[in-house]
């Protein structure tokens, strides 16, 4: 099995016992999310169960491609499970990370962790090589997620991890000088928020689905991994010159870095970031990845951290210090990371509490009770009080730590709030990203027909370089028709259908729009969910390097193709995306699904997103008197009654049941899902048509 | 190079206050993965900051009835109008915008 360790671990936590299955047995599902989601199927069998019921099963997958040298895919880790974060129901979900975890797995020799059951006390799981040892972590129950990966890797390496690491097995398959990779919960997780996070190294967090949380109702503390061993290429050729091949044609031009005009692949500022740039830093990068995107600072404040915990306090920070960015910001993210907290709960939490806290219903001595005083947001003191009241759940914390949309059903504010779009939490009781189903309406579609905040950013780059170039007051390059028509072409099985790209509002309810959002769930579900392709490289639709010709669509398969030895297609990924894509359905269909519960919350049907001014803030390809122009997009909200139509014409492009949002029988048998048809009938939840 | 008169007592009280949860203004800070960041401002030191962002995004009527109504500043008003009026991108609108909000702000600091 090239690409394979060729084992999946196995530990039952309840009886402290390990197993492995074969991962022939799940080759067809591919990897990732695919395995994830098959091994879910098979082992719960009782769907309808909390995210912290011990029977609820947690998988952490690797695929074929992590430990490789496959650019932006070496180092990606699925983890899935009923998730605690998604209210009212707590949908099974998802979450991935990168760094080094996954590959180190595999050179451990297992493709997959799954985790089942609840130990009597705190424990974790240390792996080296093919050896396997439950552990007891009570001594570490309390400690937050980085002191506790440095007290593993001082246990592990058995004398500070500074030089090599020996275990018992002979020449060089017991020894390295890497530290282990560890996965760990802080002390929200313990505390059981349901917006605690996995962390693992500096900046890789597993954040949606509060899967921090389920590990601390499992009593598990962290799973350590560290391996010697190899994985078998099909064509290390093949690869080699794949990578180079990708790196030639598509990725950073150092010579003439300003050709770039937009490219996911080889970014010309690989950074993404919303703090100032710390002073002295150096570009880090994921293992295998040929570019980096996070930074190593002197100061070792805000290590590794790239995403959104990088905006959580820059802005209180700069606004609380006369302009200027102090330490604060950096300290905020590794803060967030210690105690093992989602970022976007604590961003927009903090938001929203702060608005509370204007209209005079939350504070001391008011309704909602609450000691923080806002007069110190921006300082390190405020943000450390506010992040630790989560954690260890101290006060109104209680509140917070259940994520803050039942926060705010616990204050009997929810309905209120969700109408005004005080708590921007459009969809599943989780928070606004940044992409507003309103303005780029493929994701807010896409989020509220899943399970969580989609988080892939696939098609962002129509919305940023255009909006970004007409706010300087320049004219976007290429222009809509030429970009949509380049992007069209690449969106096999559906291309060539540039009307997928319209985001006009015309258009958001067609059944063009369905397509878009089909595609993007089947794409994601196996190139970059199963096959693990990170999001931040991955899909390359436009690339200035070779005639704006992105990489998609040839990149994938033959990156894919070289370590597996398989010989399938772009296609062929495709549909495995849409198999998959039909088995999560039938998960959720079996939690508790309708097509009635599946809308949006109030305020993106009554409030204008952006306000109605005319100003430059939000454009997308979109025709207007069968022009194809750059469009501004916000200002507007969605149509309740035409959204409904567009789920109709979703469900009945997928092969669903219309009227329920069920998987049919046909549609399950014709992915080769006979036995979820079948038990999706015993359910009584088979849909018909 | 100084262009607005001294604020009075009253605009200083203002413009470094607090203003209430229904007079706030609300903005967007955009980066390329995160998205726009929804930004609400309470503080005129806030909005400042936020035109201080690589990429802010703000609604420049809200704004101006933001500087009439509840900061009310007439003369910032005509500032911000003029710039709007004048300017050719909204980049420049902010540069231009930004300049004179900071100038009110170190006004008023200075008189405190």
């Amino acid at each position: 099995m090239n690409g394979y360790a060729g084992k999946i671990l196995r530990i039952d936590l309840t009886d402290r016992e390990t197993s492995t299955i074969d991962t022939k047995d799940y080759e067809q599902w591919v990897g990732g999310h695919g395995m994830g989601s098959a091994i879910f199927w098979d082992l719960v069998k009782d769907k309808t169960i909390s995210g912290f019921d011990p029977r609820n099963v947690v998988t952490i997958m690797t695929s074929p491609l992590s430990g490789t040298l496959v650019p932006g895919a070496s180092s990606r880790t699925e983890v899935q499970g009923i998730g605690v974060q998604s209210y009212p129901i707590e949908w099974f979900t998802r979450s991935n990370f990168g760094g080094r975890f996954a590959a180190m797995l595999k050179f451990a020799g297992f493709d997959g962790i799954v985790i089942e059951g609840k130990a009597d006390k705190p424990v974790w799981i240390d792996i080296r090589n093919k050896d396997v040892k439950i552990k007891d972590a009570q001594h570490w129950w309390g400690l937050d997620a980085w002191k506790t990966q440095e007290e593993i890797w001082r246990e592990v390496s058995g004398k500070g991890y500074g030089g090599w690491i020996e275990w018992g097995l002979s020449g060089n398959e017991g020894r390295t000088t890497q530290r282990p990779a560890v996965l760990t919960i802080g002390p929200a997780g313990e505390n059981l928020s349901r917006i605690a996070s996995l962390i693992h190294d500096a900046g890789n967090a597993s954040g949606q689905g509060g899967f921090g949380g389920v590990w601390g109702s499992k009593n598990l503390k962290a799973i350590s991994v560290i391996g010697t061993e190899s994985i078998q290429i099909a064509d290390p050729n093949g690869l080699v010159e794949a990578r180079l091949w990708a790196n030639k044609n598509y990725g950073v031009d150092i010579d003439n870095p300003d050709l770039s005009w937009y490219a996911r692949f080889g970014r010309k500022k690989p950074q993404d970031r919303f703090w100032d740039p710390p002073e002295k830093a150096r570009l880090h990068a994921c293992l295998g990845c040929h570019l980096g995107c996070n930074e190593k600072t002197d100061t070792g404040y805000g290590n590794e951290s790239a995403c959104v915990e990088t905006s959580f306090y820059a802005y209180w920070d700069k606004s609380k210090h006369g302009g200027k960015q102090t330490a604060a910001a950096y300290i905020a993210a590794d803060l967030l990371q210690k105690f093992g907290i989602n970022a976007y709960e604590a961003s927009r939490g903090l938001s929203y509490i702060r608005d509370l806290s204007r209209m005079g219903v939350l504070g001391h001595g008011r309704k909602i009770k609450c000691d923080l005083d806002f007069n110190l947001l921006g300082e390190v003191e405020f943000v450390n009080q506010f992040l630790k009241m989560i954690a260890y759940r101290r006060g109104i914390g209680d509140d917070f730590a259940e994520g803050f949309s039942r926060a705010s059903k616990r204050w009997g504010r929810l309905e209120e709030d969700l109408k005004t779009g005080v708590l921007q939490y459009p969809y599943w009781g989780l928070p606004e990203h940044g992409y507003d189903p309103r303005a780029e309406v493929e994701w807010g579609y896409g989020s509220i027909l899943g399970d969580r905040d989609i988080n892939e950013h696939d098609f962002n780059f129509l919305f940023w370089w255009t909006s970004g170039a007409i706010w300087a007051g320049k004219t976007p390059y290429p222009d809509a028709e030429r970009v949509v028509r380049i992007v069209a072409e690449k969106l096999v099985p559906y291309e060539n259908d540039p009307l997928m790209l319209d985001h006009s509002t015309h258009n958001i309810y067609s059944e063009h729009m369905a397509k878009l959002v089909a595609w993007h769930r089947h794409y994601t579900r196996f190139w970059k969910q199963s096959v693990l392709f990170c999001d931040l490289r991955w899909p390359d639709f436009i690339n200035s390097k070779n005639g704006y010709q992105g990489l998609t669509g040839e990149g994938e398969p033959r990156f894919f193709n070289a370590v597996t030895g398989k010989k399938i297609s772009f296609r062929e990924g495709m549909e495995m995306g849409r198999k998959i894509w039909n088995l999560d359905n039938a998960i959720w269909t079996l939690q508790g699904r309708h097509r009635d519960m599946v809308h949006f919350s109030d305020y993106i049907y009554r409030v204008p997103y952006g306000g109605l001014g005319n100003y430059a803030m939000y454009y997308l390809p979109g025709r207007e008197n069968g022009q194809w122009k750059y469009i501004r997009v916000n200002g507007r909200y969605l149509d309740r009654a035409r959204f409904e139509e567009f789920k109709t014409r979703f469900y009945k492009f997928e092969g669903w049941d219309s009227l329920t949002g069920w998987p049919t029988r046909g549609t399950l048998e014709s992915l080769r899902l006979h036995p979820v048809a079948d038990e999706l009938q015993r359910k009584g939840k088979l849909g018909t048509g | 190079m100084e262009k607005l008169k001294a604020p009075s007592h009253e605009l200083t009280i203002r413009v470094l206050g607090e203003v209430a949860f229904e007079d706030r203004l609300i903005g967007f800070s955009l980066r390329s993965r995160s998205g726009s960041l929804p930004v609400t401002m309470y503080k005129f030191e806030e909005v400042v900051t936020l035109l201080n962002d690589p990429f802010p995004r703000l609604d420049w009527s809200d704004l101006e009835r933001w500087i009439k109504n509840i900061i009310r500043d007439p003369e910032l008003v005509e500032e911000i109008v003029a710039a709007v009026k004048e300017e050719k991108s909204d980049r420049d609108r902010c540069l231009r915008i930004r300049v004179r909000m900071e100038e009110r702000l170190n006004q008023c600091k200075k008189r405190m």
